[in-house]
């Protein structure tokens, strides 16, 4: 079985280009437009993977990952988390929130197979 | 099946983000110090910012990233929103457009910041990023690790054994753990990560790939690294592997990174996921398929009526019901929202308040009213006529409103509503009103009127429609409406409207637009005369009363019809349309309006409701007058589709010409 | 003149004749009024038997109705109109002569009336002429050339030129 992993970013030509990639790469992706949607989708499915946007409308991406976080069958479940500049600070409180890791846009398809292998470690 | 293509994608996601900044900022120049639209307008930027660096906008994005940190700094409470900066702002979102559509003028950006740079303090430098010493330093013959991972590592998603994997995989290695740190059974939280680990990496391994291995935890992890042997052989290492680089990034700058947002989003949002995108020509070409189906349906019906075939019926009435069904699926299809064309005019305004020297407000109404989207794309170019005749002629200087008594600023409104099978579009000023004095001036230099000739105030105004009235002369100065008036009406016409003017010298302008909601398939009511068969659209329909035959003996010579104590004008249609043959015993009589006045049309016969698909006149009879369309009836046959509102025009015509002989 | 503006409508060839290299030209005939009539067999779509004309009140006599041709409203053009002849009731033998004129921006279809088509003839300019300014009872404009086939003189219309005043009737609105 190829690992699922759920998108969020309320970007669709992100979304998109995401999923081109990792489909691409064997993986089985599943789209999610903002965090309120990505946390549903989550809840309501165990993904192996989640790569989410941080700023995002409705619910932003820190308050998706510490949400998923208080779940317990989300515990464990690697959270990579996309941002435009690199900032300490929103670093330190994803990473607080519970995030795995990071990617900072802009990004080619091979750094996000390349973070995504790294994180689920195949 | 097209092929998916995220850079289109991200054109037209673009030209979306930029509607809505501009549609933030607009409302920002009345809001300077509203927090939700500064984050709306910089959420909007730092979005197109970073997608547009992913899909090789490189310029828009580097144009982006400087407007984006004016408004960070404003939402920092670093620096004040002012209404330049808006407007530098709003100058930037053109060019940021130009730049998406790639035909920006690079000129024209360069101006822009410019004046961004005037409008917000001078940026603050930002603190300079820390050279990084990315693999240039000398390799070693290995090195001695001992680390520790953060305790919620594995609870935050961290797969230990894949870093120790990645260790291994950078050279010779080995690995002990420590578990001096585990405490008693009791006290231990299952997903806490509490071993600790030492090992020997030998091999020519660069630091900076020991630093990759742990990149998302290695600020919080405890990790010590030292040289296996002093002796540091001068080798030159290997690059660091550029795969991690993104995530790597934010070591080279500390800048301003949003703070988490959760301001409320003013836009509307469905869930993008549950939305598909299809082309508007797809939707067409479904609807003239539907446009088919409900010919060769109505046809079936028919054949099933004629017949005594109770199944046949059965399964005519279900293709009937499934038809109809499938039509009005189709038609919300087709439906938007009035409020993205409304949109579209806050900008104009603000425009053409700069331009004009005016205050002017634009207050909307009703943005939820649904309109078929081709015809929100044809209402478009009249309304913008009509918006900027209003500010342009319509609406005083603040000097002249201020003399009059009026508050400085003129307002503009635009409100729609649904009423029957119609929306109801409203473009209302509260200017100086139409001169009528200048009017019949124009009117009679232009030989619309004879000098001196009785008009009444409907007819005189009407005039501002005339063709000849906009083609005469200059057009400076003229109070009121006038400018190409009459392409608006002939374009609402062609979009089966009306349109109608409403003025009160001094206290403003009313234009009302009847659109249909649709232009595809309306229900008509098909009546005979003579022998051929005409569609009335059943919007436009009040009544149906019988013409006994003495009523048509005594209104014979006169065309006027007591209706409920209320004189109405009717037209004989079998005369208008010159029909031979012998009048029914019965005639009939349908009371059609649109605005405010009914017209009766004396018809042979009501055959009944019909849905009729709309098919468009050819060229040669489209100017006609008397017709709006045509449709294909159930026998194949062909009905023409009365076009109802020059058929009032018409009445209203007889009825002055009666009254005057009165 | 290689095309002419009507009604603000741009019908393209329909005034010039587009003689090929060998001077010669691929036509459809048919009979009008006792007269024989050509027009360019590429303009033509199809020729059918005549269908339930639907009357258009108020519209010139040269296209006074309109007909569905396979789900689409075709105007009814009767050239007889145009050159003066005598309506006259139709035989088994009438038809309907479906041509496509190209018009700026979309392709307009037209039925011609026919008493009868004849059929695909090639003309040669060799023997073709302008139309006598003298001894023909119709309007020199809506002839483009008369060309001599065999025994018969065949007329090659000029369409724009006869349905121009169509438009110019209704063009403006009401």
């Amino acid at each position: 079985m190829s690992a699922s992993i759920l998108t969020v970013d309320d970007s669709a030509s992100l979304r998109m280009a995401i999923r081109i990639a990792l489909t691409g790469a064997g993986y089985t992706v599943t789209e999610a437009c903002d965090g309120a949607d990505g946390l549903a989708r989550a809840t309501a499915t165990r993904f192996d993977l989640i790569v989410t946007d941080l700023n995002m409308p409705n619910m932003d991406g820190l308050s998706m990952i510490r949400a998923l976080r208080e779940q317990p069958a989300q515990a464990g479940v690697p959270i990579i988390f996309l941002s435009t500049e690199s900032d300490a600070e929103v670093k330190a409180q994803a990473k607080a929130a519970g995030a795995t890791g990071w990617l900072v846009k802009p990004f080619e398809p091979e750094q996000l197979i390349r973070v995504v292998q790294k994180v689920l470690g195949r | 099946m097209s092929i998916e293509d995220p850079t289109a994608a991200f054109r037209v996601e673009a030209r979306e983000l930029l509607d809505q900044v501009e549609q933030a900022l607009l409302d920002l120049t009345h809001r300077l110090d509203d927090p939700a639209l500064i984050d709306s307008v910089f959420r909007g930027l730092h979005t197109l910012k970073g997608s547009g660096a992913m899909f090789g906008f490189d310029a828009l994005a580097a144009f982006t990233h400087h407007i984006e940190s004016a408004f960070d700094r404003v939402r920092k409470g670093r620096a004040r929103a002012t209404l330049e900066l808006v407007a530098t702002a709003l100058a930037a979102r053109d060019h940021m457009r130009a730049l998406v559509e790639g035909d920006a003028v690079p000129q024209d950006g360069a101006a822009i910041l410019v004046r961004l740079a005037a409008a917000v303090d001078a940026p603050r430098t930002e603190p300079a990023a820390p050279p990084r010493s990315a693999g240039r330093e000398a390799a070693t013959s290995g090195w001695r690790l001992s680390f520790r991972l953060p305790r919620a590592a594995l609870a935050h998603g961290t797969n230990a054994l894949a870093l120790l994997d990645e260790l291994r995989a950078l050279g010779d290695c080995t690995l002990v753990a420590r578990r001096d740190m585990i405490p008693p059974l009791d006290q231990l939280a299952e997903r806490d990560c509490l071993i600790a680990w030492d090992a020997e990496l030998r091999g020519a391994v660069p630091r900076a790939a020991i630093d990759d291995v742990f990149l998302f935890v290695l600020d919080d992890m405890e990790l010590s690294v030292t040289p296996l042997a002093s002796a540091e052989a001068p080798t030159t290492a290997t690059e660091v592997t550029p795969v991690l680089e993104a995530a790597r990034e934010h070591e080279r700058s500390a800048a301003d990174q949003p703070a988490p947002d959760t301001s409320g989003e003013r836009r509307a949002r469905v869930a993008q996921g549950e939305l598909v995108r299809v082309p508007a020509a797809r939707l067409d070409t479904l609807m003239d398929r539907v446009g088919e189906l409900v010919i060769a349906q109505s046809r079936l019906s028919q054949l099933a009526g004629d017949r005594h075939d109770l199944l046949l019926r059965s399964v005519a009435e279900e293709i009937e019901r499934l038809a109809g069904e499938l039509r009005d699926t189709m038609m919300v299809l087709r439906m938007v929202p009035v409020a993205s064309l409304f949109g579209r005019f806050r900008r104009l305004v603000h425009d053409l308040a700069r331009e004009t020297g005016k205050a002017i407000a634009l207050e909307t109404a009703g943005e939820s009213t649904e309109i078929d989207k081709s015809v929100g794309e044809r209402l478009f170019d009249p309304l913008v006529h009509i918006v900027r005749n209003a500010c342009d002629h319509g609406l005083e200087p603040p000097d002249e409103r201020i003399a009059f008594g009026k508050g400085a600023t003129g307002t503009i409104r635009l409100a729609a509503h649904q009423a029957g099978g119609a929306a109801v579009i409203t473009i209302s000023d509260d200017g100086r009103g139409v001169s009528r004095a200048r009017v019949r001036a124009k009117a009679e230099a232009s030989g619309l009127v004879a000098p001196g000739e009785v008009l009444s105030d409907a007819a005189l105004l009407a005039l501002i429609f005339h063709p000849g009235f906009s083609t005469a002369a200059a057009v400076t100065n003229l109070s009121g409406r006038g400018v190409g008036m009459d392409v608006v009406k002939r374009e609402i016409e062609r979009l089966r409207g009306t349109i109608e003017l409403v003025s009160t010298e001094g206290a403003g302008t009313s234009i009302t637009l009847r659109i249909p909601l649709t232009l595809a398939i309306i229900d008509g009511l098909l009546v005979r005369v003579g022998t051929a068969c005409y569609v009335i659209p059943l919007a436009a329909v009040e009544e149906c009363l019988e013409l006994s035959a003495e009523e048509d003996r005594r209104s014979l010579g006169r065309s006027l019809i007591t209706l409920r104590d209320r004189l109405v004008p009717f037209l004989r249609l079998r005369e208008l349309f010159a029909s031979d043959a012998p009048p029914d015993a019965f005639q009939k009589i349908v009371v059609v309006a649109t605005g405010r006045e009914p017209v009766g049309l004396v018809v042979d016969q009501i055959v009944g409701s019909h849905q009729t698909v709309v098919k468009a006149l050819s060229p040669f009879h489209r100017g006609i007058g008397s017709f709006s369309g045509a449709t294909i009836l159930g026998d194949g046959g062909v009905a023409l589709i009365l076009d109802v509102a020059q058929l009032v025009a018409l009445g209203q015509q007889i009825e002055a010409a009666m009254e005057q002989a009165a | 003149m290689s095309a002419r503006s009507i009604g603000g409508w741009l019908v393209k060839g329909s005034a010039a004749i587009a003689w090929d290299a060998h001077g010669e030209l691929e036509v459809l005939t048919f009979d009008l009024g006792g007269e024989r009539f050509a027009i360019e067999a590429t303009l033509v779509r199809e020729i059918v038997e005549l269908l339930p004309e639907t009357a258009v009140p108020g519209a010139p006599a040269l296209v006074g109705a309109v007909v569905n041709h396979r789900g689409r409203i075709v105007p009814v053009a009767d050239l007889r109109a145009a050159f003066a002849m005598v309506a006259a009731p139709p035989t088994v033998e009438s038809r309907l002569v479906v041509a496509e004129l190209a018009l700026d921006d979309e392709t307009l279809l037209l039925a011609l009336r026919a008493d009868r088509v004849r059929e695909v003839v090639t003309l040669a300019e060799a023997s073709s002429g302008d139309a006598p300014s003298v001894g023909v009872r119709w309007p020199r404009a809506y002839m483009r050339r008369l060309v001599r086939s065999g025994d018969d003189v065949i007329v090659l219309p000029d369409l724009a030129a006869i349905l121009a005043p169509a438009f110019d009737d209704t063009g403006v609105g009401g």
